[in-house]
C-alpha cells in the first residue's frame, strides 16, 4: 500500500465516522469536562406521562380486600403484616402516605411528570399522593446537599445512565440507552394499598425506558425490583407502563388515602 | 312461463355479479402465485383463488377465476410451468371460478384413447373440466350464457369422484360433493398425496359465507361442508400447518382457520335459530344485530351481514 | 507516519465494526415471575373480567357469548398461546440465537415456550409474506436494534386472545414488542394494534427471571373427544342469556360496568367515575 493511498484510505474513513465519537461529549463544558449527566442523557424522560393500566387493575384501581395480595412473595413475616392492615389506624397517625412510598408509588394510578432540578438531578412528580422523588446521579453525600438523614418516604436515589455497548460505553453511532436508579434509606411502606408491607432496609433498583412507536406514541416502561428479606421471598419484580402527553391539562392532584 | 325464467337467470346473475363483487381480491386484478407444497400453488387476485398442480407432464387447475383475468392467470401459470392446463376442475359454477374456463382450457388439452382417439376431431383437444354434475346443469342451462367450451367435460353425480394419480401427475386427487352448502354443485377438491383442499367458496375467512339459495345453498349445508374439511385436513404440531387449505376467496389457511370460521357460521346460525323459535320476523332478527361481534370481522362489505342473516333465515324457514 | 496511519485506519475500522455488533444477548433459559395478575395469568382470569382492556362492543359481546366448553372440542384442545398472549401465560421460555459462522451476526432469535412451538424473529431484513399468506400462531417476526432494546413487529398471526376468558385478538392485528434485558432480569412489552376488536393499542409489560436450571420438557399434545356432543355442535352462549357475567364484579366489591372494561377503564381518572358507580350486587349474583 503506497503512502498517499494510506492517507486517502485513512481520510475517506474519518468522514464516515459520526461526529459523536470524536466530539468529547455534547453540551461539555470546558474542553476536557466530562458533560453533565443533563447533557449527557442518551433519552429524554422529561414530560407528562400518564398510567395506562392493563395490569393489576383491582390491586391498583381500588383498594383490595384486607388479605388479597396473591401476586406478592411474602414470606411468613410479610404475611402476617400485610394480614394486621389497618388503614384507619394508618391514617390517624400520619401514615396515609403508605403506599406511596418510593417502592410502589409509580404502581398509584395517576400522572407524572419527569423534569430536571438541575444538571445532576432528575425530579418525578406525581399527581397521585402528590410525591417528589429525585434521583441523584454521581455520588450521595451532604456536599451534593442531599439528605441522607432520617428515612423518608421516597429515601434516596442515585442514578446513571446506561449506555448500549459492551462494558456500557457507547459505541459510535449507537444510539438509546436507559436510566438505572437504586434507592435505600425508605421509610417503611406499602407494596400494595391493603398494607403489605416492604421494611425499610428494602433496596429497590429501577431501570427507565423509553420507546417511541411507528404510530407517534411513546412508552415509560419502569422495571423495579424490590429486594427486601424481611418480608419477601425472592426478589420482587415489577414492571409499569406510561403514556407520554403532550402537556400537564390533565394534572390533577390528590393527597395520599390510606385506603 | 318465459318471464318467469327469465327473472330467474336475472337473479342468478345480478347473484354472480354480486358475488364477483364481494369477494373482489384486489383493486387492480394482479394475480399472484403462492406456492404451497412443492408442487401445488395457490393464485390469488384472478377472482376467486385458484389452485395449480404442477406436473412433469401439465397442469391441473382448481378454478379458473374471472373471464376478463384469464391472460393475466395464463402468464402466471407461465410462470410455473410451460406444459399444457390439462385438467381444470370446478368447485362450483359461479363466474368468478369458471370464467376462465374457455381461455385458459382452450391453451390445454388431455391424453385420451381407446374407443375416440382418431374417430372425433376435437377429442383430446382443451382441458378435460371436472365438476359436479349440477354444475354443468347450470352452466348449460338456455339462459346461462355460458359458452359450451366453458362447460363441465366430466360430471359426477355420487359421494366423490377420484381422480386417477397415473393421469394426474401422480397425485390422488378425489373430488367430494357437498350437497346445499354456497350452492347445490360444491365439491372440496382433496389432493390427497399434496395434503391440500381447495374448498370453492364453502369457507371464504375474508368474510361472511355467500350463501346462493337461488341456486340451492343452505346454511347447514356450508356447515356440513366445513365440518368435512375438519374430518379430512390433519393438523401438525400444536393444531398450525398440515394440511393446507386454499379457500374460495382469501388468504391461504390451515386446520384452525377453518375451526374458526366454522364456529362463527354455527354460532351465527344456532342464534338464528333460536330466534325463529320465539317467533320472531326476519326484519326483527336483522335489527336484533345478533352478529355485532362477528361484523368488524367478517361483515366489512356493505350489506354483506344483511344478506347472511337473510340467507341463513330462509335456510331455515323454508319448506322441505 | 505510514505505520501510524495505517494503525489509525485499521482501529477506526474496527471501531465501525464494533458498532454493528453492539446489542445484547438474551439467549438463556427464562422463568415466567408472576408477580403482577398472578391469579388471571395462572389459574385464569374470570369470566367477565374485562377490566383495563380497550375494548369494543364486538369485543365485549364475543367474550360475553363464550363459553369456556368450547375449549374441549378437540380442534381447540392443542391449540397454544399466540405470540402475544403467551408472554403472560403460565410457560416458561428458552430463548437462543441463530448466527451466521462467517459474518458472526445474528440473523435469527428464537423463542420457545413450554406449551408452543419454535417463534423465529428474524434479524436478517427479509420482508414479510404477502398478505395472502397463512397466519400462524407465533406470526411473522422481524425485529432491529434500538441500542440494547430489541424491538420486534409482527404480523400475519392467528386469531387468538388477550384474556383467557373469551376475549378475543382477530387475526387483523400486529404485535409490536420491546425486549430489555438487565442481567438476570428480562422485560417484555407488547403493544397489540387490533382494528377489529380493540379502540386503542393495548399494552402490558411482562417480566422474567434467568433460571439456570431450567429445562423446558417436551410437552405432546392429543386431541381426543372429551365431552360428547352431537357432531358439529359448537358450545356457546347466546346473547344476553350469560347468567355468569355479575359473579366477578360482585365478589370483589366492583361495579357491573367497570368489569365490561374499554378503553376509559385503563385511565387514573377513572376512579373518580369509580366511586359514583353502584357496585354489583352480590343477589344479583347468584340468580
Amino acid at each position: 500500500m503506497t503512502g498517499q493511498s494510506i492517507i486517502r484510505c485513512a481520510s475517506v474513513l474519518c468522514l464516515l465516522l459520526p461526529v459523536s465519537l470524536l466530539a468529547q461529549g455534547r453540551g461539555g463544558g470546558r474542553a476536557g469536562q466530562p458533560a453533565s449527566p443533563k447533557a449527557a442523557a442518551p433519552v429524554d424522560l422529561t414530560g407528562y406521562w400518564v398510567s395506562i393500566v392493563t395490569e393489576d387493575w383491582r390491586f391498583r384501581m381500588v383498594t383490595p380486600k384486607k388479605g388479597d395480595y396473591p401476586s406478592i412473595p411474602l414470606n411468613a413475616e410479610g404475611r402476617k403484616v400485610a394480614d394486621a392492615w389497618d388503614p384507619a389506624k394508618d391514617a390517624a397517625s400520619g401514615n396515609a402516605c403508605k403506599s406511596y412510598g418510593a417502592a410502589n408509588l409509580l404502581r398509584n394510578p395517576g400522572r407524572l411528570h419527569i423534569t430536571w432540578e438541575n444538571d445532576d438531578t432528575l425530579r418525578i412528580d406525581t399527581d397521585a399522593g402528590t410525591q417528589t422523588r429525585l434521583l441523584h446521579f454521581g455520588a450521595v453525600s451532604s456536599s451534593t446537599g442531599v439528605q441522607t438523614g432520617e428515612p423518608q418516604w421516597q429515601g434516596v436515589s442515585v442514578a446513571q445512565w446506561e449506555l448500549p455497548g459492551p462494558g456500557g460505553r457507547r459505541a459510535a453511532a449507537v444510539s438509546g440507552g436507559d436510566l438505572k436508579s437504586i434507592t435505600t434509606h425508605m421509610r417503611p411502606g406499602y407494596l400494595q394499598k391493603n398494607g403489605v408491607p416492604y421494611s425499610g432496609n428494602a433496596v429497590l433498583t429501577e431501570y427507565f425506558h423509553r420507546t417511541v412507536e411507528d404510530n407517534g406514541d411513546s412508552w415509560l416502561i419502569v422495571t423495579t425490583i424490590v429486594e427486601d428479606p424481611q418480608y419477601l421471598t425472592t426478589p420482587f419484580l415489577r414492571s409499569t407502563h406510561f403514556k407520554k402527553e403532550a402537556d400537564g391539562s390533565k394534572w390533577d392532584p390528590s393527597p395520599c388515602e390510606a385506603q | 312461463m318465459k318471464l318467469r325464467s327469465f327473472t330467474i337467470a336475472a337473479r342468478c346473475g345480478l347473484v354472480v355479479v354480486a358475488a364477483a363483487t364481494a369477494f373482489a381480491q384486489s383493486g387492480n386484478d394482479e394475480v399472484h402465485a403462492l406456492q404451497v407444497r412443492p408442487n401445488v400453488y395457490m393464485l390469488v387476485g384472478a377472482g376467486g383463488n385458484i389452485t395449480a398442480l404442477v406436473g412433469a407432464d401439465g397442469v391441473l387447475l382448481v378454478d379458473t377465476g374471472l373471464a376478463r383475468n384469464a391472460d393475466k392467470v395464463l402468464a402466471a401459470i407461465r410462470k410455473l410451468s410451460d406444459k399444457p392446463v390439462m385438467y381444470i376442475v370446478n368447485t362450483h359454477f359461479h363466474a368468478d371460478h369458471t370464467g376462465g374456463n374457455e381461455k385458459i382450457g382452450a391453451t390445454g388439452s388431455f391424453p385420451t384413447g381407446g374407443n375416440v382417439a382418431g374417430d372425433l376431431a376435437d377429442v383430446g383437444k382443451g382441458a378435460e373440466i371436472f365438476a359436479h354434475e349440477n354444475v354443468l346443469n347450470r352452466m348449460s342451462a338456455a339462459k346461462s350464457g355460458v359458452p359450451v367450451a366453458a362447460q363441465p367435460t366430466e360430471t359426477y353425480h355420487t359421494e366423490d369422484l377420484r381422480l386417477s394419480p397415473t393421469f394426474h401427475f401422480g397425485e390422488a386427487v378425489q373430488l367430494i360433493h357437498i350437497p346445499s352448502a354456497h350452492t347445490d354443485g360444491d365439491s372440496l377438491v382433496y389432493f390427497r398425496r399434496a395434503d391440500v383442499i381447495a374448498t370453492g367458496d364453502i369457507f371464504t375467512p375474508d368474510g361472511y359465507p355467500f350463501i346462493d339459495l337461488e341456486s340451492g345453498g343452505n346454511v347447514n349445508g356450508v356447515i356440513a361442508g366445513l365440518n368435512k374439511i375438519l374430518d379430512i385436513a390433519f393438523p401438525d404440531f400444536r393444531l398450525e400447518g398440515g394440511t393446507m387449505i386454499v379457500p374460495g376467496h382469501g388468504r391461504l389457511c390451515d386446520i384452525a382457520d377453518v375451526a374458526y370460521y366454522r364456529d362463527m357460521v354455527t354460532i351465527v346460525r344456532d342464534r338464528v335459530q333460536d330466534q325463529i323459535k320465539k317467533g320472531k320476523t326476519l326484519e326483527q332478527i336483522k335489527a336484533a344485530k345478533l352478529t355485532l361481534d362477528y361484523d368488524p370481522r367478517y361483515g366489512t362489505v356493505p350489506g354483506s351481514t344483511d344478506r347472511f342473516i337473510e340467507a341463513i333465515y330462509k335456510s331455515l324457514t323454508q319448506k322441505k | 507516519m505510514r505505520r501510524l496511519i495505517r494503525r489509525w485506519a485499521v482501529s477506526v475500522s474496527l471501531l465501525a465494526a464494533q458498532a454493528a455488533l453492539a446489542q445484547v444477548d438474551f439467549s438463556g433459559e427464562w422463568a415466567p415471575r408472576f408477580h403482577e395478575d398472578q391469579p388471571e395469568r395462572v389459574p385464569g382470569p374470570e369470566l367477565g373480567d374485562y377490566l383495563g382492556l380497550p375494548i369494543n362492543e364486538a369485543a365485549r359481546m364475543r367474550a360475553n357469548t363464550w363459553s369456556a366448553s368450547m375449549m374441549t372440542l378437540p380442534e381447540w384442545q392443542c391449540r397454544p398461546h399466540s405470540a402475544d398472549y403467551i408472554w403472560r401465560g403460565p410457560s416458561p421460555v428458552r430463548i437462543s440465537q441463530e448466527v451466521n459462522p462467517l459474518t458472526r451476526q445474528v440473523t435469527a432469535i428464537h423463542a420457545e415456550w413450554l406449551r408452543s412451538i419454535d417463534r423465529p424473529i428474524y434479524l436478517d431484513g427479509r420482508p414479510h409474506p404477502p398478505d395472502y399468506a397463512a397466519h400462524t400462531w407465533a406470526g411473522f417476526s422481524t425485529a432491529k436494534w434500538e441500542g440494547d432494546m430489541l424491538t420486534i413487529y409482527t404480523t400475519h398471526l392467528k386469531e387468538g386472545y388477550i384474556r383467557r376468558n373469551g376475549m378475543a385478538r382477530s387475526d387483523k392485528a400486529t404485535l409490536v414488542e420491546h425486549w430489555m434485558r438487565h442481567g438476570e432480569f428480562l422485560t417484555v412489552v407488547t403493544i397489540v394494534t387490533d382494528p377489529v376488536y380493540l379502540t386503542e393499542p393495548f399494552i402490558r409489560s411482562t417480566d422474567y427471571q434467568l433460571d439456570l436450571h431450567q429445562q423446558i420438557p417436551p410437552y405432546p399434545c392429543e386431541m381426543v373427544q372429551e365431552v360428547e356432543r352431537p357432531k358439529g355442535d359448537v358450545p356457546h352462549i347466546l346473547p344476553g342469556e350469560n347468567t355468569f357475567l355479575n359473579e366477578f364484579p360482585a365478589k370483589h366489591g366492583l361495579p357491573a360496568a367497570a368489569a365490561m372494561g374499554g378503553a376509559e377503564t385503563m385511565y387514573p381518572e377513572y376512579r373518580k367515575k369509580l366511586k359514583t358507580m353502584p357496585k354489583a350486587s352480590p343477589e344479583a349474583a347468584k340468580q
